[in-house]
């Protein structure tokens, strides 16, 4: 047989190959991927930054946060012992979006980037064959998703949802370098939480100018619109809205990661949840004034309270995507999973998140997969992490494995019962520099029922470290410190942590 | 409007005003974006904390173009027989004036400072209590201005010592804007990036 093709073969073969390297992009804008034809599903993540499972009613707050979600929960996986793999937007979307720890992806501080290996190896790019589109209101957030540009079908610009605002120009005029150059206009042009701005005029008719943007809005929300670092005020109405849209003019299968600011800090809710919670009796457990805890707020409750309210805006919001998604059919045909990046904490002296400590409010986030066409509810009890949830996604929708992460499909979709044994880890290390060794950190050890904080290198210490030990299911809110009288787990939990350590600084040793 | 300002300014006064409408806004910037370094450098890097008081500078730089242009602008609107040094003396004052009161007003954020529970309750008891803080912030504020002025317009020695204040300020106003040209060499470093 003549294994040679003649001059016209040749031509006719060329002829086919602009063909050929479109098909792809034309059939998957056409919403028929080869894929597609068969089972593959969409995925959509939605985050809510600093959503606390601590202040969640569906995982038994008394206060009733989350209707939405308890009711949708029903035909939902609910995960009630899930874990961040950090304490603040950095290290915790990062993990979500690497399917690894912080230790390993290096984004450690505020405003840090993951390393080189992982721009090419994140949830974006394991859906390769996938339409990609993300968004979020987050600045840090989005700087992932500026790094993962590469591996996006669509990167929806974080201003275009946003309330029209002055701002915007900055992120455009420096969009090398648009983090810090936005905060620093911030400092300059608005009469801050702190107390002042860098500018002596403009900041006066910076605000005047804005306060007459935003003037209509005003009324709905008496808290003050709600605003990403203090400015860029939006409504995740207007958010949610558009994610609607787009989901339906996009190309099927798509992968969506959509990471909404509620109810992050400033907590600034509807004028429907105003006052929803103020002077219901709510009286939170007392815990002791942490040593780590640098400034007290004494208006803890109050500041919960504002908080919680502002839960039940997003939880509305949620509702609100969820029945449309399920109205436009779209939700027989994807996976939708509902999670955060952080919690949040209100105790031991501490507001926020992104201090030095790992308590539960702080790192135990809601999980829940809503599977197409769901009809009821499963609850997993189990232990888990965020690093879970990429190996998870990419095992429902039949990709290919990421042999990079370090978390393993969740139950129950793993098949086979998870490993009572298995060990997760949480960290912070906002202080330390992401390319040198561990050595001022925060990190937890979650094995079997015992969760196990070690903090090191803080000048708070006067030992240097600080250990300590809890039983989180007979003691969930980690009153009672079994380091002394468990000093044989302790120490075990403690040695495995240590090691751990020591392989996760070895290649910036 | 060229020669309006060719007749009223000569380019060397022009340059004295800039470097005065540039003093207190830079000073002002400094302050705050130093003392703002380490509550930064808590929740950044260093690199980037600089990179804050970088962009700070230079919004502080844009800021002192466009108060000059205003100022220069006001002048406009003195007397033409006033001659250039005067004139820019007289700017001077009213920049250094404006500037003073900004700054007040931005330390009353620094230290929330608030009226006295009795002016509160006060103002609480009145229909109108927008109008009357407006006007107790006219009655305030405009003796401040227009004791100096009216100082200036009938002191001889006035533009001599104001010529020298404004002169003293140059000279402090010309390291800042050393400082900007390091800012803006670090703000283009970090957008070459």
């Amino acid at each position: 047989m003549n294994n040679q093709l003649n001059r016209r073969d040749f031509l006719k073969l060329v002829s086919l190959l602009p063909i050929g390297l479109s098909a792809p992009r034309v059939l998957r804008t056409l919403g028929i991927s080869g894929s597609a034809q068969g089972q593959s599903k969409n995925v959509i993540v939605i985050v809510f930054d600093a959503f606390s499972a601590y202040d969640i009613s569906l995982y038994g707050y008394t206060r009733q946060t989350t209707p939405n979600i308890d009711r949708l929960a029903n035909r939902a996986v609910v995960y009630h012992n899930h874990f961040s793999g950090g304490n603040f937007t950095t290290p915790g979307t990062a993990s979500l979006l690497t399917g690894v720890l912080p230790w390993t992806h290096r984004a450690l501080n505020l405003n840090d980037k993951v390393i080189e290996p992982y721009v090419e190896k994140n949830i974006f790019s394991a859906f390769k064959d996938y339409y990609r589109i993300a968004y979020s209101h987050n600045r840090y957030a989005n700087t992932f998703l500026k790094q993962f540009r590469n591996n996006l079908d669509e990167l929806i610009p974080r201003e275009s949802l946003l309330l029209e605002s002055y701002d915007s120009f900055i992120s455009t005029l420096f969009s090398n370098d648009d983090d810090i150059a936005s905060i620093s206009w911030v400092r300059s042009m608005q009469v801050n939480e702190e107390g002042s701005a860098y500018s002596l005029f403009l900041s006066h008719l910076y605000e005047s100018l804005q306060d007459r943007k935003i003037e209509k809005l005003k009324p709905f929300f008496p808290r003050g619109l709600p605003t990403v670092s203090s400015i860029d005020p939006y409504l995740l109405e207007t958010a949610v809205d558009a994610v609607k849209k787009r989901l339906t003019e996009i190309p099927q299968p798509f992968m969506g990661y959509f990471h909404f600011m509620p109810p992050h800090h400033p907590y600034r809710t509807s004028r429907e949840f105003f006052n929803a919670f103020k002077g219901d009796g709510f009286k939170p457990i007392e815990k002791p004034i942490d040593i780590l805890a640098r400034k007290v707020n004494k208006d803890q409750p109050r500041v919960r309270t504002e908080y919680d309210e502002f839960i039940l805006y997003s939880d509305k919001e949620f509702g609100r995507l969820y029945s449309y998604l399920e109205s436009s059919g779209l939700l027989e045909n994807t996976w939708l999973v509902l999670t955060s990046d952080h919690g949040e904490m209100f105790e031991r002296g501490i507001t926020g998140h992104g201090s030095k400590v790992l308590y539960q409010p702080v790192v135990r986030i809601p999980l829940l997969i809503f599977e197409p066409g769901q009809q009821s509810r499963k609850d997993i009890y189990e232990y888990t992490s965020a690093v879970d949830l990429l190996p998870t996604l990419t095992h429902l929708t039949g990709q290919k494995d990421p042999a990079w992460a370090e978390g393993s499909v969740l139950p129950p979709f793993a098949g086979t019962a998870q490993n009572p044994s298995r060990s997760l880890y949480m960290v912070q290390a906002i202080d330390n520099p992401s390319n040198a060794p561990l050595t001022q950190a925060s990190t937890v050890l979650v094995r079997e029922n015992y969760k196990l904080h070690y903090y090191f290198g803080y000048p708070e210490l006067s030992s240097g470290e600080q250990v300590k030990l809890f039983d989180i299911k007979s003691d969930p809110e980690e009153l009672v410190d079994l380091y002394s009288s468990k000093k044989e787990t302790a120490s075990e939990l403690l040695n495995e942590l240590k090691r751990k350590l020591v392989d996760v600084n070895k290649p910036y040793i | 409007m060229a020669r309006l300002i060719a007749q009223r300014y000569s380019k060397q006064g022009l340059g004295a005003l800039f470097l005065t409408c540039a003093f207190p806004l830079h000073f002002w910037a400094l302050l705050l974006a130093f003392r703002d370094i380490s509550w930064l450098t808590e929740r950044t890097n260093l690199w980037d904390a600089i990179g804050v008081v970088s962009y700070g500078l230079l919004f502080a730089f844009v800021e002192s173009v466009m108060i000059f242009l205003v100022f220069v602008l006001v002048g406009i609107s003195i007397p033409l027989p006033w001659s250039s040094g005067r004139r820019i003396a007289f700017l001077g004052l009213l920049v250094l004036l404006v500037s003073i009161w900004g700054i007040i007003s931005q330390l009353l954020f620094l230290w929330n400072g608030s009226l006295p529970a009795q002016a509160i309750q006060f103002l609480r008891s009145s229909s109108h209590p927008l109008r009357i803080l407006y006007a107790a912030s006219l009655v305030v504020v405009i003796p401040t201005i227009f004791l100096p002025v009216y100082l200036f317009v009938r002191s001889k020695r006035s533009v001599a010592f104001m010529q020298d204040l404004m002169e003293r300020f140059s000279l402090l106003t010309m390291f800042y804007l050393f400082f900007d040209a390091i800012g803006l060499i670090i703000v283009i470093i970090r957008n070459i990036n």
